[in-house]
This record gives structure tokens, sequence and C-alpha cells, in this order.
């Protein structure tokens, strides 16, 4: 038995899986006590099956589980104090950050605080320059000055970033060892080897945020793994991972910085699997995917580029320019502020805008009637007929439709000269458009074309305006997988045990050493070798694969591009050189063929795959609830239209109609309007044709 | 509220607004990842926009304020006059600080964009700074040049580069025989016509979807909203006449005591209406200093939108509230050939949005802010020569650290601000990038204890750069302003730190360098350069004292000078 487990920041999804017997189950997230929304989630399985959580638990032999708990902790700034040795010369590169802004004439932000405060800052006698020659001795006196001021100063963790220490690692190593040797409680991280990537900003930021998350993720984790225990659990405990893998609890707490995406990051697992479900294929390769995941608050969006998923390094906790980047890689996703919560509102100019703020769960919507007096964007669903007011949350809220509809008039409808439906419409017209952007967004960073790809609709609230958004960016398909509103928890089930290492490599085509470039190769085939023989011992089969980082000469922003095996011969270098040309044409429209590449980085990924097949369909939770019923909903450009509601447990797999119709299971609505059609795929999902 | 048939309703303009935007940032996007030289890549020092058939600027992607506000406008319509009989698949190029654009640096491409019927509705631009373009000295900005003929810049006024989307060879032939390190400037061409390209094909694709009348109507209609918008925040403001005055250092062809800049404001607040006078300026100097008329009309308008509620979008309804008088052949108004304008986007520019927000501040508390530090020190310059690693020429700005940040009524100063006209939009360098492209070595990034503006609102702190030459010698052309003139604080707020210049000799001496200049600095030497702070808002003795404990904690402040200027009892 498996259990996959994904806390969010309001509900704890679980998916238990034992055979083909699949079951999602929802608790509520407990901020102060994340493990305890993990065992009442476990709870509500045992009593589903009659056991008590022991004996659920005897049953399991992996755990896995997504946790916004390093993220949160950031967010709120529950880390550990952190100090930060860096090169000296350069004490400000974490309050410096590379610059930037938005909102150039808004004087009302405040320039961001650094990560860590300066007056914890530390600068050790040093220099290494780009070619790796160490231009000044590392001055040990200056390491240890610092340490017995980190000692002083009660620092509970410690960040090392020197100057091209990707080059050169000797002087971090150097301090690693004294820091161990001289204070061996205090948690620390070096810049080379968590983020060997050039920039130093973002090799700090990640080796500052890492290092402060130690502490609290090692306690956490261990937390968490001994109350499974404790409950009776004696199995494997993964946990996922930015990258969109999963790793042991252990190794993760040694490097707590891959847990900062964990969770969203498993949604372009999930939705390639249900896209490859339904065959989405053009000339016999996967067709580009667009994973979207809409929660109360925020919309996530993720891609699959050709069977791949794309990661970044310009992750931002918070705002861009005015939160932290990681400097990480991540699987990208981009997330805006706009979800059902999202409030509705006019300008003094007679505009329409949803957003940015919400309504959030308190006080919530309008037709919550918890005091919200604002329209939004789950309040025109409900004006519109979308959403079941006795069905809300299968039946466990009830909602106030005519507090929604007079909020939507008094506040929306009059001030733009539109009828309460015309109103309610134009809301969700506006904020489909806000997520459209989102997604032409990430897009165009990673050069896809929306409309030759597949749209998957996760989360919550993503059936309500899925198909419009598939319309608007030309989709084929908009795919509803039966596990959607627990996509992240699905991508867990499915995701295999992941590692990647990297290494900096920097290197032009034309003049281009294959020795080095073979040696460090070999080096990241080892690495990977070792951990399938560690972490991987028992997965049903390994997979090694390699990609090269590059981009023409003096580009700074480089391409990821697939390498075709372990070795860089000089007519492999022909095949790179011009992989890199139709990547770049591919992504930017321009290419530049009569130009040579620089290298910056190589690549590798193994993957230990841990499960034999796919995910089954899951059971049916509820009791039949007879034949289909009817409602009215507004349709805009058709007015009312007397509609059938389907419940998605009862609709049979290969049924096909025209819209509209509401398809709504106790997690989700899904509204296909009249221009639509659906099917209900065999996996108990439903396809849009938009 | 009724509306007419064909009048769009206020969510539909908003989500047409959107897919506007939309295009604007897809083009910029574009740009910042496929360009090659560093001031376009690293420091971002680009801008994307659309304005409509009628040059009225309509959306922009989020850029520097100073390059993007007032120019756009100007060169479509001169792409216009020079081209009556524009086609689809042309592009032009244009620099001409005579004919719109904001100075010789700023390479723009224009493309005009048709529906299927042939006819011009709207024009992309896409405009870069570029690291060269065939000055008589390795620099884009040549403060000492008497016009443009000493200048050198290839001026392009509104020039056919592309026909039908391919680009018109002999216009390359003249550039590659002219500016310095060739393949770079094409790279960096190319990503420009990407850009616009890509602005062009969504365009057409949002017209064929929601119908060309439909986004002329919008337009018009959003034009409109952003005037009404002008109004009620100009509304908001004390009516009142006030000016204030700014002053550039002498340099090279300025008068001794520098060119004092003053800006005349006066808030017609029942008229939702603002005048902005500069003609009583200095006529233009045999200097680069000079502005193009696009940088006065942006200058005054960036002073402006310092001061008002930051949601009235910046276009050209918003701009129908502003009036700016300018006057010809003036150092902040309308240039008139061969007068040089290679230095026009930063210094005197600076000033006039200085003088501007600081004369806004005068008419009551709350309003307008500070000055932001002046630039360009030479952590900012362009460096060039040879690089020793491969024997190749190299050239670019370099973006290596300056701050410069004014207070505002609400907030300290935005530490990468960079300069006024720039806001903090571009991105500072990496180190580890700096010297890996170039052949230099940086000692010393530092921010400067007490050099912040004091306030009730604090200014940002200077920051002082060392860096030089690794094996082989380099060039380094800067305009430093703000030496003598550092940044002045706004309603009892203080003057921030000065910036200063220096070459470190071998044997350690630091030599004072002139603050408009070309120098060759050897392996050994240094650039030791300091930018300035920025200026303070409201009496720093009115600083909440816990703001003054966390300066003092995090070292941005001494403990003297918080119990001296501030009056803080620690």
């Amino acid at each position: 038995m498996r259990f996959a487990c994904d806390t969010g920041g309001t509900f704890t999804d679980l998916l238990v899986e034992a055979g083909d017997d699949l079951r999602m189950y929802k608790a509520h997230t407990v901020p102060g006590d994340p493990a305890k929304g993990v065992l009442d989630a476990l709870s509500l399985a045992a009593a589903d099956r009659g056991l008590d959580l022991s004996a659920l638990l005897a049953r399991g032999d992996t755990f896995v589980h997504g946790t916004t708990h390093a993220i949160n902790a950031i967010i709120t700034g529950r880390t550990a104090r952190t100090a930060f040795l860096t090169t000296e010369g350069h004490p400000d590169t974490l309050v410096l950050r590379e610059g930037g802004r938005t909102g150039p004439f808004d004087h009302s932000v405040e320039y961001p605080e650094p990560y860590i405060p300066r007056a914890l800052t530390f600068e050790i006698v040093e220099r290494v320059d780009p070619s790796g020659r160490v231009t000044r001795a590392l001055d040990e006196a200056s390491a240890l000055a610092a340490i017995a001021h980190l000692r002083a100063q009660k620092v509970e963790a410690v960040a090392v970033c020197l100057l091209w220490s990707i080059v050169n690692p000797a002087h971090e190593i150097r301090i690693g060892e004294l820091l161990a040797q001289h204070l061996p409680d205090v948690p620390f991280s070096l810049s080379h080897a968590l983020n060997p990537t050039i920039r130093e900003y973002r090799r700090a930021s990640a080796t500052a945020i890492d290092a402060s998350l130690k502490p609290l993720m090692t306690r956490y984790l261990g937390g968490i793994e001994a109350r499974m225990r404790e409950a009776g659990f004696t199995g494997r405990v993964l946990v996922l991972t930015s990258q969109g893998g999963t790793m042991e609890a252990a190794d993760l707490a040694r490097a707590p910085i891959h847990a900062i995406n964990s969770g969203p990051s498993m949604a372009p697992i999930a939705g390639k699997y249900f896209a490859g479900l339904e065959g989405a294929q053009a000339n016999g390769e996967m067709r580009d995917i667009i994973v979207a995941d809409t929660g109360g608050t925020t919309y996530d969006v993720s891609l699959v580029r050709g069977g791949l998923i794309p990661t970044s390094r310009e992750t931002w906790i918070g705002t861009p320019y005015r939160g932290h980047m990681t400097g990480f890689p991540s699987v990208d996703v981009k997330s805006v502020g706009a979800g059902g919560g999202s409030i509705a509102w006019v300008d003094a100019g007679g505009v329409l805008h949803v957003g940015p703020q919400s309504a959030g769960s308190v006080p919530g919507p309008v037709c919550y009637g918890k005091g919200g007096t604002e329209p939004t964007v789950t309040d025109a669903c409900v004006a519109l007929g979308y959403i079941d007011p006795d069905y809300f949350l299968g039946g466990s809220i009830a909602l106030d439709r005519e507090a929604a509809r007079k909020a939507i008039e008094t506040r929306i409808g009059d001030r733009l000269g539109l009828d309460i439906e015309r109103a309610a419409a134009s809301i969700l017209e506006l904020v489909t458009e806000n997520m459209v952007q989102a997604i032409a967004d990430i897009t165009v960073n990673q050069g896809i074309d929306a409309a030759e790809s597949v749209l998957i609709g996760g989360g919550g609230a993503a059936g309500l305006n899925s198909v419009w958004i598939g319309r608007r960016l030309g989709c084929r398909e908009v795919n509803f997988p039966e596990v959607g509103a627990a996509l992240s928890a699905g991508g867990a089930l499915l995701s295999d045990l992941t590692a990647e290492f990297r290494a900096a490599f920097v290197a032009t085509s034309d003049r281009f050493e294959f020795g080095a470039a073979n040696a460090v190769l070999a080096s990241l085939t080892a690495q990977c070798a070792a951990y399938a023989a560690d972490a991987g011992k028992g997965a049903l089969a390994t997979e090694i694969s390699f990609a090269f980082e590059a981009r023409y000469p003096s580009q700074v922003w480089d391409l990821e591009v697939p390498l075709p095996r372990d070795r860089i011969e000089p007519s492999d270098l022909v095949t790179m050189v011009a992989a890199f040309h139709a990547e770049h044409r591919r992504v930017f429209a321009i290419d530049d063929p009569d130009s040579g590449i620089e290298l910056t980085g190589l690549i590798a990924r193994i993957r230990c795959r841990l499960r034999e097949s796919g995910l089954s369909r899951l059971a049916a939770g509820e009791k039949p609830s007879g034949s289909a019923r009817r409602r009215r909903a507004y349709f805009a450009g058709h007015g009312w239209a007397d509609t059938v509601v389907h419940r998605i447990s009862e609709l049979t797999p290969g049924l096909a109609q025209a819209g509209p119709a509401l398809i709504e299971s106790p997690f989700t609505t899904i509204v296909v309007d009249p221009a639509a059609r659906f099917r209900v795929t065999a996996s108990g999902g439903v396809v849009v044709t938009p | 509220m009724q509306l007419k048939a064909t009048q769009l309703d206020g969510a539909k303009l908003a989500i047409i607004n959107n897919r506007f935007e939309g295009v604007a940032r897809k083009m910029a996007n574009t740009l910042l990842r496929t360009g090659r030289s560093g001031v376009l890549n690293r420091a971002r020092d680009f801008s994307c926009c659309i304005v409509t058939a009628g040059c009225d600027l309509l959306a922009a992607a989020e850029s520097l304020p100073i390059h993007v506000l007032s120019g756009p406008d100007l060169m479509a319509r001169t792409m216009l006059d020079f081209h009556p009989d524009l086609r689809e698949g042309d592009a032009f190029l244009h620099n001409s600080p005579y004919h719109g654009c904001s100075h010789a640096a700023d390479h723009t491409l224009l493309v005009p964009v048709f529906d299927e019927n042939g006819v011009h509705r709207f024009t992309v631009l896409a405009k870069a700074h570029q690291a060269d373009i065939g000055n008589s000295v390795p620099t884009t900005y040549h403060g000492a040049a008497r016009d443009v003929y000493e200048e050198g810049a290839l001026i392009f006024p509104a020039v056919q580069v592309e026909r039908d989307f391919k680009p018109i060879d002999d216009f390359v032939r003249m550039c590659r025989m002219r500016i310095r390190v060739p393949d770079q400037w094409w790279g960096d061409f190319l990503a420009m016509a990407g850009a616009a390209r890509i602005g062009e094909r969504e365009l057409q694709a949002l017209g064929r979807e929601l119908g060309w009348d439909t986004l002329a109507q919008f337009a018009t209609q959003w034009l409109d909203y952003s005037e009404t918008l002008a109004d009620a925040a100009i509304r908001k403001l004390p009516s009142g006449k006030t000016q204030a005055s700014s002053t550039h250092d002498p340099f090279p062809g300025t008068p001794e005591d520098g060119v004092t800049i003053t800006s005349k404001v006066q808030v017609f607040a029942d008229e939702g209406r603002v005048e902005i006078d500069l003609t009583d300026n200095p006529d233009c100097l045999p200097s680069g200093l000079n502005l193009s008329e696009a940088c006065s009309r942006t200058a005054a308008l960036i002073g402006v939108f310092n001061s008002i509620d930051p949601n009235v979008p910046k276009n050209a309804g918003s701009f129908r509230r502003i009036d700016i008088k300018l006057r010809e052949n003036c150092v902040a108004g309308i240039p008139l050939h061969p007068t040089s304008c290679s230095v026009a986007t930063t210094n005197i520019a600076d000033r006039v949005a200085n003088a501007t927000q600081r004369a806004f501040a005068e008419l009551g508390e709350g309003v307008g802010m500070a000055e932001v530090g002046a630039v360009i020190p030479p952590a900012a310059g362009v460096v060039s020569g040879i690089d020793p690693r491969s024997g190749a020429r190299f050239i670019n700005q370099m973006f290596l650290g300056f701050t410069g940040g004014a207070a505002s009524a609400a907030t300290d100063g935005w530490l990468t601000a960079a300069h006024v006209g720039n806001a903090g939009l571009c991105y500072q360098d990496s180190i580890e990038l700096a010297e890996l492209y170039q052949p230099i070595t940086v000692r010393e990034r530092r921010l400067l204890q007490d050099t912040e503006g004091a306030g009730r609102r604090r200014g940002a702190p200077a920051i002082r750069v060392e860096f030089g030459p690794t094996e082989a010698p380099f060039e380094i052309g800067y305009v430093s302003d703000g030496n003598l003139n550092g940044p002045r604080g706004a309603r009892g707020g203080g003057t921030g730190g000065i910036s200063q210049q220096f070459r470190r000799q071998r044997d350690g001496t630091l030599e004072p360098l002139p603050a408009c200049a070309m120098v060759t600095v050897a392996p050994g030497e240094t650039i030791v350069s300091v930018s300035c702070g920025g200026g303070g808002y409201g009496p720093p003795q009115q600083r909440e004292p816990a703001r003054v404990a966390h300066d003092v904690a995090e070292r941005w402040i001494s403990a003297e000078r918080a119990r001296t200027v501030y009056g803080a009892k620690l």
C-alpha cells in the first residue's frame, strides 16, 4: 500500500493506493502542526477501510510527502538565525541582489531586506579568479575570527559563498572544515557543493536559504517520520522535491532547499501521465502540455515540453524583485494571485479589475456568508449557476446565492452599466484573461506554442473556467483528470526517485576541450551510479540522461539542450551545436547559425522507477444520486440555459456529449459551455474540446 | 450608465488592455533573452512598446522610464513622415535625437503593423541601448563632444533596414564597418528584430480575433480612461505654483559653475492639470549633455509620475493632463542639429526629473520626492580594450554598482535605483559574469556607511566599487555628475553622499580623476568609483526610533550619526 500526501495551505490531500484500489481524502491542514493534518487524513483513510490507524499504516510500504513547511517558514520568518561568510570586499551580494524592480513609480513598497542581515555577514580574506587561480590565499585567521563571532552571536546556521568557488572550491572546503571543527553543532552549507552555478547572488541566495532551513527541516522531517513510525508505519518515507522527484527524508534534511517547491512541482508529472493516457501525440511525438493548478488564491502553471519538464533557476519566493530568488533549479512553475477568492472591483475610471486582492478563506467570498462584502470569482460562479449552493465541497458549506448576486449587482454591474449576469460573466472573463497571461509568460520563456498544446486542469477551482482558458489559447483539448483536485498527490504517486548532478563547465565550440568535458561527464555518471546503488536500490529500472547548458557568445541566459550520450566526441559536438541552434530558434524565434556556442554546464539526471503501472480509477466514495439533474446556468452570448448536471463518478467512460453541461464531484465543478464538447475517458477523467 | 452600441464596457477594456500589455511583455522577454551585449541582456537597458496608427503611446512593457514615456510617439511620427508608402515587412532603424529618439545610443527598431487589407494599424518599437554605436571614442556617452560630428555616432533618422522581413544588406555593411565588435552589434540587432516581429505577429493575431475596429475603439477609450485617472490623481494634489532647481556639475563645455536646471511646476487641481515649464533654462551647450526633445519631455513626465498615484497608466491619454513647455536650442528643450545629445538620457535629464519632483514636494506634505543620485560613475562606464585571453576587442557598458534611490514620503530610497530615469529597472552586474566577460577584476563592491541622505525617510547609501584590468590595459569612459552637487533632500531631508572617482596607482596612492573622462588604466592600477547616495525626505529627527535602531544594527548608519543627525537616544 502506498500513501501520497500533499500538505497545502488549506487542505492536506491524500491518495491511498492498494493494488488497483485508489482513494482520495482531504483533511484540513493544521498550520502549527502539519504532521497532524497528515495523520488526520490517514485516519480518514483508515476509517474508510474500517481499520485503526496503526493497522492501516502497517500495510504501507511507501509514504510520499509534499510539504509547504520550508517555504512557509521563509515567508513567515521562522528560519534559523543564519550567518553569511563571503569574500572580502564583497559583503553586499545579498543586499544588492541582481537589481531589477517592478512598479518603478510605486513608492509605497520598501526595498527588500537581505535574506541574511548585514549584521550577520562576515568577510573572509581570500580570492580566486575566473580561471580558478588563487590570487589571494585564504587567511585562516580571518575565518577563525569570523567563527568566534558566530559563536558569540549564537548563530544557528552558516552559509558560505565565495567568489569563483565553482571553479576552485578549495577555500570553501577549508572553511567548511574549520566550521565543522570549531562549531560542530551548527549546520552549514557550501555554495559550490549545493548550487554550482555562475552568478554569485544566485549561488549565495540558494546557500543562505538552504542553511537557514537546516535546523527546522531536520526537526520537521525527523518529527514526521518519528510520528509515522510511532503510529505503526515501517515503510520508506520519501519527500517531494522542487525538481519533480523524490528524496529520502534524511537526504532532504541535509539539503532542504530541495523542498521549497515540494508539491507544485508534482503537477506536471501528473499532467504528463494523464495527457499521455489520452494519446496527446502529434507526428509521433508527445504534445507539449500546460498544467494549471487552480486553488483559492493562486494559479500555478507548469509545463511539459517534448516529454520533459523544464526547470528554471529564477524561482522567486514572493513577488519577483521584492521577494528572494532561490537561484536553485526547480520545476518552472509560474504563480499568479488569481483564484476563486480573487476580488472583483471597478476603479475610478470605470474599468473592471479582478485581484490581486483575495478574500482568502476568512471572510471568504460573499456567498460564504462569513462577512465578505466584495464579490469574488466564486461569487460570480454561484451567480451564474455554475456552482450548486447546496453541493459546494460535497455539501459541507451552504452558499448564499442571493448575497452573491446582490454584491455583483451593486458593486460591479451598476458601475459598469451591465446586468448581473453580464457583470458576473465579465468577472470570469477577466480572471480567465489574467490566467491566460500567466500561461503566455511561461510558455514564451520556455518556447511552447500554446495552440499546439494540451491543457490540464487541476486543483479544486480548475473546472470553472479552464474550458475558456483552453479556447482562448487555442488548445485542442482540456483534460480534467479524475484526481485533478489532488493533482500534486497524484504526481507524487507516479513520481520516480530522482537525483540531479550538475557541474559548471565553461567551453566554446570552436576551442572545445574534449578530455576535460569527458572527465566531467564521467564524474557525473559516477555520482549517478553511486546514487543508484544507494537510494535507488531495489528500483524497477534506472535511467541516466544528460544535458548541457549553452548560449551564444556573450549571451547570459542559458538554454538547456539534451546530450545524446555520456561522452562528447568531435562528431557529437557538431550535433550539439546544431541542436542548440534549433532550440534557440524554437524558443526565441531567431538563431545565429554562423555563430559558435558556449557551454556553461553539464548535467546528469538519474531516475529510478518505483512503480510498474499507472494509476487506477478512484473508488466511488459517494452514494449514487440517481438520474441526472438539471440546473439553470448562464453562458455569455447564450443567456440562461437549462443545463444538465452530471456526477462525475456516475459517468460512463466513452460517453461523449455536446455542451452545455455541468460535471460535478465533491471537489470540483467542470463547466462545459454550449460551444464545447466533452467525453469521459477510460481513466475516469473528462476531456473537453473547447 | 448607458453604453453606446460601439462602446466597449469596462470589463472589455480591462481584457483588451491585458492583451496589449501581454504583447509588449512578450516582446521584452524575447529581447532580454536573446540580446548579446551585457548592457542589454545583463542590465536590461531596453524597452518595448506599442503606439497607435496615430502615433499615440498605448502600451509598454515595464521598462526604464526615461526610455519610453515620450519618444516612441515622436519616432513613429517621423517614420510616417519620411515613409508615406509603408509596407508590411518593412522595419526602420531610428536613433536620431533630432527626430524623436532619446539619444544616439538607443537604437530603436520600428515595425509598422498592418491589417489584412494593408491598412497601417499600429507600430511596435523595440529600443535597446547599444554596447557601441561607432562614436569617435569607445563610449556611448561622449560627454565632452562639442557637436554631433565630434560625437561621431552614425545617426539613423527612421532609416529603412528591413524589406519583406529581411535585413537590407547595405545598412548592415555600413554598421559592420563602423561599430566596434560588429558581431555583438549584429546579435543585438537580431534580438531587436525578433522582438519587434513577435510583437507584430501577436498584434495581427489579436486584430484577426477581436476585429481591428474593436482594437481602434479600445485605443480611443483606453486613452480617455487613462486621462480620467490622471485627472483624478492630479485633483488630489494641492494647487499651487512652485519651482525647484538642480545643478549639474561643471563638465567640459559647460559654464564654470555647472548647469543649473530649473523646473517650474504649476498644479491646477480643480482642472486636473499640471504644467511644467522648462523654458527658463540655459541654451544648448557645446557638449554631449544636451537633451533631446524626447528626453526633455520624458524627464519632466518622470518627475510628475513620481509625484502622483502610481496606478495612473503612462500613455498618451494621461499625458494630455500634463503640459510641458519647451523651447528650441535649450539644454533641456528641443536641440537643433548639430547639437550633441550623446548623454541625453542621464545627466541633465536626471536634473530635470529631480528638480520637478522636488518642486512637487514643496507643494505639501506627502507629495513629491527627494533627488535620486546623479550618474554615470566609472562603475557604470563603458569599458573597452583587447581581451588578453582571446586577443579579441571588447566593448560594453558595465553595471557594477550604482545606488542613488531617493526617499519618498512613504518609503526609504530604493537601494538600486541607479538614477531617476532608470528607477531601478536595470539589473546590476554579477561580479562573476563581469569578470568572465571582460578582462577585469573587481576588488571591492561595498555600500558605504553614513552616506544616505538623512530624513524621516532616508535616501539610499552610496556604493564604492574598485576594479581594474587583469593583464592588459583597458579604456574606461564615464560622465560622473554629483561630485559637487549631491542628491538634495526634500522637505527638510538631507543631501545624500556625493560621487567620487580615483585611480589607485601601483604604490597604492589615490589620484583624483576628472568627472567626465576617458581613462586608460594599466595592469596593477585600479579605478575607485563612488556613486551618489539618495536624498532624504522630511526632517531626520522625525524618523521613528525603531527605524533608526535598525539602521544602526544593520550598519547603514553609525551610532554617532544616529545621535547627531537623527537625534536618537540609543
